[in-house]
């Protein structure tokens, strides 16, 4: 047995699979190319895979990762990677496998970089980007089942970039990840919306990188 | 701590363009509408564009293996492209009508009217207006009579072709039965030049009923090549989660119990069965391209299939921990079969009795007795399932208030059981549908049931089912909808395009069915929703689905009798009318 860290990409068409599909995919790429995934013990076996930092729905990765464990020798080599490749489907792409020994590892993401492109008067959002870069602080509340909770979105990323273009905005910012929890792609742009007055609704989200802790470097 | 590297390079049909990308930002579940499958073929630059549609959401209809058998017959075994496209959910509708963006294919974006040929799955009556949706959303004309040259050849096929006066406006032509022997002829006409050329070289191809230029009913076409052809080997495998998440092989096409109110069983004659080496065959090789775990062996009843044991057996040794299903088991032969497969077995199963006496199931010709019913049940709970649907109608020909109330019965015969072997950890629930009478079978002109009648017997069987016993109805007013269009006649159309103008979608979603739309529709077309019973059966004008009329008035008698008819394929032949010339029953040695 051994554990694989898994670098993909997930575009185009993959963009709108939920955690739980993403999961799926991969599970079902490794069985079209023929590498057991171990599975759990227990009366309802599962695959032994977790995707460490969920990708919203909607949203392209160009470096996505997903940790595996083995279930026989199989080698993490050129070969194999080119099996998932071609299992793989259109949108999902592997491009990375490092074998990280019997060791299980937890990668925890410390911060991730994300652009998307907001529809609109593109100065009303560059005068709202203006306004968060230079405000003290950005609280929101975050309603879930679970109750209301106050987040102050500026402790989590601390500037955006506004990109005018005709009618669009490119934002680019970078989400710190801390052991308290994170800000959400959607939540900074729900704020730049309110305050440009233009529809919250995002296009082209993509995750462009991802900085990890407990990683191993590549090869 | 390392960074990752940045950007990787998309392959250049991943990208979903702007316009589409703009609506998908804003639905639930976008998923449906991008595609990116396993298996999906990208042929471009191919000629002639087909889409083939399945008129419901996308979890529904993705898994279709008639669209799955098109599908991949179009593209690996023709010059043509097929794409696909399925309803959109209404949040996803409001959004196209006002950006103006028409429906599209999930292989390549493209609009679907811009296709040669637009092909419709019709499984049943409550979808009809999801049909009217989807040609309104693409900006087809809804009538056949207003198309032009520019516009695609729509054309409707699967069981719901039975009758197709209530959708004959709206379609080119509909193709009656099975059409694995014809793709190839269909793809050929649409090489003509003008589509008045195209209509005419495609009424030809046997099958082909073309509304107002067919001169004769179409004949239902059986694939007698069934036996000897591989079953879909590459299929789409969807990467959300839908309703059918396993590899599916088809060893037998037709049923030849004959239960007397089931279409499929009639409509699907004769049975051909696939040999178990291919069978296995096909499961190893359908493992590896879907990267299931689970192999389900479709048929209408694939207990009857002789090689069952057999393919059980080896299909569960190709790889470990392989589960393998039987979708469809019969009551006569469940126990036995589940003696066999269902050892250790975890979830639930259900069986269906139909009926609640021995009376009205010898009535409906359904093989099954008390005896046979109890040792189903034991078995089910002694191979280790926990959980037990009872699958029951209501509005039978024939029914008594005494039938209605044996449902109850039987259910806490099973209740019984479950406490007697399933030491408190079993459950059953049990489902009853309301029964509505079908063309092509022997009691086509028999009267449906009414809704009131409906009603007082679901009450029925709501107080006599014993407490700790789950009872779900089926929706009384869809199922006089249903029964309005099932046996719909020339002009029954107007009453789908007016519901379709009043909102009506999706009928076959409790949560979406507002039968007011229905009501609204009938009083501005006059049509009785629920009429008893039609005059004639107007559906044979159009198709011919092989059977012999006597077959039919003679099982109508001997239903009213409460006498059997033994299953062909033991020997004894009741005259039906389907097995002449080259068609006839294919089963293993």
């Amino acid at each position: 047995m051994s554990w694989w860290l898994v670098s993909f990409a997930r575009r185009g068409p993959g963009r709108y699979l939920s955690h739980l599909d993403t999961a799926r995919v991969v599970q079902r790429t490794f069985a079209r190319a023929r590498v057991p995934i171990a599975l759990s013990q227990g009366m309802r076996p599962k695959p032994r895979l977790s995707l460490p930092l969920p990708l919203p729905v909607g949203a392209e990765g160009g470096d996505e990762l997903a940790v595996v464990e083995v279930a026989d020798g199989t080698p993490a080599d050129a070969a194999t990677l080119e099996a998932l490749r071609a299992a793989s489907p259109v949108g999902f792409e592997p491009f990375r496998i490092v074998d990280v020994g019997e060791r299980r590892v937890r990668p925890q993401a410390r911060a991730a970089t994300y652009a998307c492109v907001l529809d609109g008067d593109a100065g009303a959002v560059v005068a709202a980007v203006e306004r968060y870069n230079t405000t003290k602080d950005a609280v929101r509340e975050r309603v879930s089942p679970k109750g209301t909770r106050r987040l102050d979105l500026k402790e989590y990323a601390g500037s955006i970039t506004a990109t005018p273009g005709d009618g669009e905005t490119r934002l680019e910012f970078t989400i710190r990840h801390r052991s308290d929890g994170s800000a959400r792609p959607q939540e900074l742009v729900d704020l730049i919306a309110d305050w440009a007055q233009v529809e919250p609704t995002m296009r082209g989200l993509e995750r462009l990188r991802v900085v990890w802790k407990d990683v191993p470097p590549a090869g | 701590m390392n960074e990752s590297r940045p950007g990787f390079p998309g392959r250049s049909r991943d990208w979903v363009p702007d316009e589409v990308a703009r609506l998908l930002a804003r639905v639930a579940r976008p998923g449906r509408y991008a595609g990116g499958e396993f298996n999906t073929r990208s042929k471009p630059g191919a000629t002639p564009r087909i889409v083939l549609s399945y008129p419901d959401v996308y979890e529904i209809g993705v898994s279709n293996p008639a669209l799955q058998i098109l599908y991949s017959r179009i593209n690996d075994a023709t010059p043509a492209a097929a794409e696909r496209s399925y309803c959109p959910w209404p949040d996803l509708a409001d959004l196209m009508r006002v950006a103006g963006v028409p429906l599209w294919t999930l292989e390549t974006f493209a609009p679907v009217p811009d296709c040669a040929l637009w092909g419709f799955t019709l499984p049943h009556e409550l979808c009809y207006t999801n049909v009217l949706e989807m040609l309104d959303l693409a900006g087809v004309p809804l009538h056949a009579a207003e198309r032009d040259g520019e516009d695609p050849i729509v054309l409707g096929g699967g069981p719901a072709v039975a009758n197709p006066w209530p959708l004959a406006p709206f379609f080119d032509a509909f193709f009656a039965g099975e059409v694995e022997d014809h793709v190839e002829a269909l793809v050929v006409a649409l090489g003509e030049e003008s589509r008045e050329g195209r209509l005419r070289a495609l009424a030809a191809v046997p099958g082909v009923w073309a509304p107002g230029r067919s001169e004769r009913p179409a004949q239902r076409q059986v694939f007698m090549g069934f036996s000897a052809s591989e079953p879909v080997l590459r299929p789409v495998v969807p990467v959300l989660e839908a309703v059918h998440d396993r590899a599916v092989i088809e060893v037998m096409r037709g049923c030849t119990a004959g239960c007397r109110f089931c279409q499929a069983g009639m409509w699907y004659r004769p049975v051909r069965e696939r040999p178990v080496e291919m069978v296995v065959a096909s499961a190893d090789r359908l493992l590896d391209e879907t990267g299931c775990d689970e192999v389900s062996l479709l048929s209408l009843s694939s207990c009857d299939y002789s090689g069952v044991a057999e393919a059980l057996t080896r299909i569960r040794g190709l790889r470990p921990g392989l589960r393998v299903s039987l979708p469809s088991l019969r009551i006569d032969s469940a126990a036995e079969s589940l003696a066999r497969f269902a050892a250790g077995q975890r979830g639930s199963l259900t069986l269906a009795p139909e009926a609640g006496t021995q009376a009205l199931r010898d009535a409906i010709n359904k093989g099954v007795d008390e005896q046979q019913f109890t040792e189903a049940v034991r078995a089910t709970f002694e191979g280790g399932f926990t959980g037990l649907k009872l699958y029951f109608m209501i509005g039978l020909p024939g029914e008594t208030d005494d039938d209605v109330l044996g449902i109850a019965g039987m259910a806490a015969e099973a209740t019984r059981l479950a406490k007697e072997i399933g030491r408190g950890r079993a459950r059953v629930s049990v489902s009853v549908s309301s029964y509505v009478p079908k063309a092509h079978t022997p009691f086509e002109l028999e009267p449906f049931a009414g809704e009131e009648t409906l009603r007082r017997r679901q009450q029925l069987v709501r107080e006599a089912t014993p407490r700790g016993v789950r009872v779900a109805f089926h929706d009384v007013a869809a199922s006089v909808v249903e029964a309005t269009l099932a046996r719909g006649g020339p002009g029954s159309d107007r009453l789908v395009e007016e519901a379709w103008r009043r909102g009506a979608r999706f009928d076959g979603w409790s949560e979406r069915f507002d039968v007011r739309r229905w009501e609204e529709a009938a009083m501005v077309t006059g049509i009785v929703l629920g009429e008893p019973s039609p005059e004639r059966a107007s559906w044979r004008d159009a198709v011919d689905a092989r059977l012999d009329t006597r077959f039919l008035d003679e099982e109508l008698e001997r239903s009213r009798a409460h006498e059997r008819t033994d299953d062909c394929r033991d020997g004894t032949c009741a005259a039906c009318g389907v097995c002449a010339g080259e068609v006839g029953m294919d089963l293993l040695a």
